[in-house]
């Protein structure tokens, strides 16, 4: 085991895939020079033929990915900021969705979508937002994020060999984020669909990924001694991992679901939802969302008290377990 | 590039197809034995044969949806019985019976439609991609509409396929309307072709009721793309005698077609001019052409049969959540 950031896990997860299957390759705008540094390097070992750069032409950017993937090859295409995939959003979510099924369920579409995303850039909505939700809404798309480097290097390698298209976004506040993942070349994939629980406990279960994953558990060991916090990291939202969920609630009986997105037709209320549909007798408590609330995502220093933080997690535990 | 004998027969064959297929889908629709919308090809069979008939079956295709792409796949060499199969709702339909409207012949890389206008742009970038990286000399049909041509995402694709040099042939089947607006009024320049000035693409332009000089400018396009020459841009500059899709009134902008626009326009009957060529030439006797349309009713007729004796389509929900995903070993 060795320690590195969560953006350089994926950085090797890119370079395996890359080594391992001719069919991959990298298209997105300015990747060779390494905007964020997940490409950097890359285009002096693979070329130019796999390390592509296109004009600022999203939807002829992510044509390459999508009918280069419809051609059998296993394109990752990456938006650079996940809100910028809305400039192409028919192609990357109804037409990549809908693909497969409404075309008689004959051909694959391997291709991955990603992208930075999330708060703590005080960078504003159109940089900060969250697509996660958004692209789970869309049936035939599978949808992960990682919260840590292990996590990250097995998830996206799991990604690129999915016979599926995975929209996998990494989030921005924690790209630096250190963590021990295998040796160089050590082959390992995280499978998709498989919440992991991150710390347990057995008063409260908090749902929570990426940065606020961190959060979450940061708050669970300030609470240590008082509150028994279980933190339970989805990392994937489609498929997502139900029975991992149930089977923590058996034991706590209480729900906090925290998403770093709107808290109208987001992930979390799709969670709530089925939770009370699935396992309404499992509950002591309404479940609580620690979300964005419906504005878009201010900039500067507001960002800190608007987005889901720590003071904000903690209050939605105590209030469950009140 | 002059046609052999032999090409022009086969075009002339298969625009008597393209033109018995849409006369077919025009009467279902009427009949109420179709799902969904027709939007007939009649004076706009000749582009998608001219285009297609000599491409290879790895050549990759998005049909444009005027006569929902039948002239084209049909001169593909795709049987459209499976496709009639799929717009009637029924179980031995191209895609299973679940689209209405929808095509996929993967095996002759015609992959798939959608509802959107212009959605062909993004991938045919990058089947390009695919065809060039892969060097196994395939070309990229793409061909759709002026008024698909409105989309940013028509300018990605030729920014990109002339960037990158892709064989990729831009095939622009101008009739001059898009629903009720004209592309007079939606586009700045008389010819879509244009556009491909600012982006130093080649174009020509070709009569869109000549199936044999669509076919000639087309086979030129292929034989560059083929070369890695890369992209050409073909503007097939043609007529639709039909409102937009059976139903809705026919307008131009806001006002009905007049009697005098439609005698005009069927002066221009591409099958009444093919016929001319052909007799003219001596390509084809009067007789070989009635013989050549009785198989085809024959073949026309077979299809409405296949579809008619299949099964609808009636999956229980769980086997369709089951085809949502692909699975890992497809």
């Amino acid at each position: 085991m060795r320690t590195i950031t969560l953006i350089e896990a994926i950085r090797e997860a890119y370079q395996e895939e890359l080594r391992r299957d001719e069919d991959v390759f990298l298209v997105g705008q300015d990747i060779r020079g390494a905007i964020f540094p997940h490409t950097k390097g890359l285009v002096e070992e693979f070329g130019l033929e796999r390390i592509v750069d296109t004009p600022i032409a999203e939807s002829g950017m992510y044509g390459v990915a999508f009918g280069a993937a419809q051609e059998g090859m296993r394109p990752v295409c990456d938006f650079m900021f996940g809100g910028f995939s809305y400039v192409t959003f028919s192609e990357c979510s109804v037409t990549t969705g809908q693909y497969h099924f409404l075309h008689g369920s004959q051909q694959p579409l391997p291709l991955v979508i990603t992208a930075g995303v999330g708060t703590g850039q005080r960078l504003a909505n159109d940089h900060a937002m969250s697509i996660h939700g958004t692209f789970a809404h869309h049936p035939g798309i599978k949808v992960a994020m990682p919260s840590t480097p292990y996590d990250a290097k097995g998830m996206f390698k799991a990604a690129i060999r999915d016979n599926n298209p995975v929209v996998i976004p990494w989030h921005m506040g924690i790209m630096m984020l250190k963590g021990e993942v295998p040796d160089v070349d050590e082959d390992y994939v995280v499978p998709l669909g498989v919440a992991d629980v991150k710390r347990e406990g057995s008063d409260v279960t908090v749902l929570a990924n990426s940065l606020q994953l961190q959060h979450a558990l940061k708050v669970a060991d300030k609470l240590e001694g008082e509150l028994s916090v279980e933190v339970i990291d989805p990392r994937s939202f489609v498929p997502f991992d139900m029975e991992t969920l149930l089977r923590s609630l058996e034991k706590t009986n209480r729900l906090v679901v925290v998403d770093e997105d709107w808290e109208s037709g987001g992930f979390a209320a799709t969670v709530s939802a089925r939770v009370m549909e699935q396992g309404f007798d499992l509950l002591d408590a309404p479940v609580i969302r620690v979300t964005l609330p419906n504005m878009p995502v201010p900039g500067g220093y507001m960002e800190e008290y608007v987005a889901p933080n720590p003071e904000r997690i903690e209050a939605a535990i105590r209030a469950v377990c009140a | 590039m002059a046609l052999t004998r032999e090409q022009m027969v086969a075009l002339y064959r298969n625009l008597v197809r393209a033109d018995q297929y849409n006369r077919m889908m025009y009467r279902r629709m009427m009949q109420g034995k179709l799902i969904g919308f027709y939007h007939p090809a009649e004076g706009a069979i000749a582009p998608g044969v001219g285009a297609c008939t000599f491409l290879n079956q790895d050549d990759n295709l998005s049909p444009h949806h005027r006569g929902h792409g039948i002239t084209h796949m049909l001169s593909k060499g795709i049987d459209i019985k499976y496709y009639l199969a799929e717009h009637t709702g029924k179980e031995t339909g191209c895609c299973k019976g679940r689209s209405a409207f929808h095509f996929s012949f993967p095996e002759h890389k015609v992959y798939m439609m959608s509802g959107f206008i212009g959605y062909n742009f993004a991938p045919v970038v990058g089947w390009g991609f695919a065809a060039k990286r892969r060097k196994q000399g395939q070309v990229v049909m793409n061909c759709s509409g002026d008024g698909s041509y409105g989309q940013g995402r028509a300018h990605e694709a030729m920014l990109m396929a002339q960037n990158w040099k892709l064989p990729v042939i831009f095939f622009c089947e101008n009739n001059g309307m898009s629903i009720f607006s004209t592309a007079a009024e939606m586009h700045p320049m008389e010819d879509i072709s244009s556009l491909a000035l600012g982006f130093g693409m080649p174009s020509r332009i070709v009569d869109g009721q000549d199936v044999f000089a669509i076919a000639e400018a087309s086979l030129e396009a292929i034989a560059r793309a083929r070369a890695g020459e890369g992209p050409t841009f073909i503007e097939a500059k043609t007529l639709r005698f039909n409102e937009h899709d059976i139903g809705t009134p026919d307008l131009a902008g806001w006002e009905e077609r007049s009697e005098e626009d439609h005698a005009k326009m069927r002066e221009r009957e591409p099958m009444k001019i093919a016929t001319e060529r052909v007799l003219g030439d001596g390509i084809l006797s009067q007789d070989e052409i009635e013989v050549m349309e009785r198989e085809v009713a024959a073949e026309v007729e077979a299809a409405e049969a296949f579809a008619d004796a299949s099964e609808i389509a009636r999956p229980s929900v769980e086997e369709l959540l089951d085809a949502v995903f692909a699975p890992q070993e497809i």
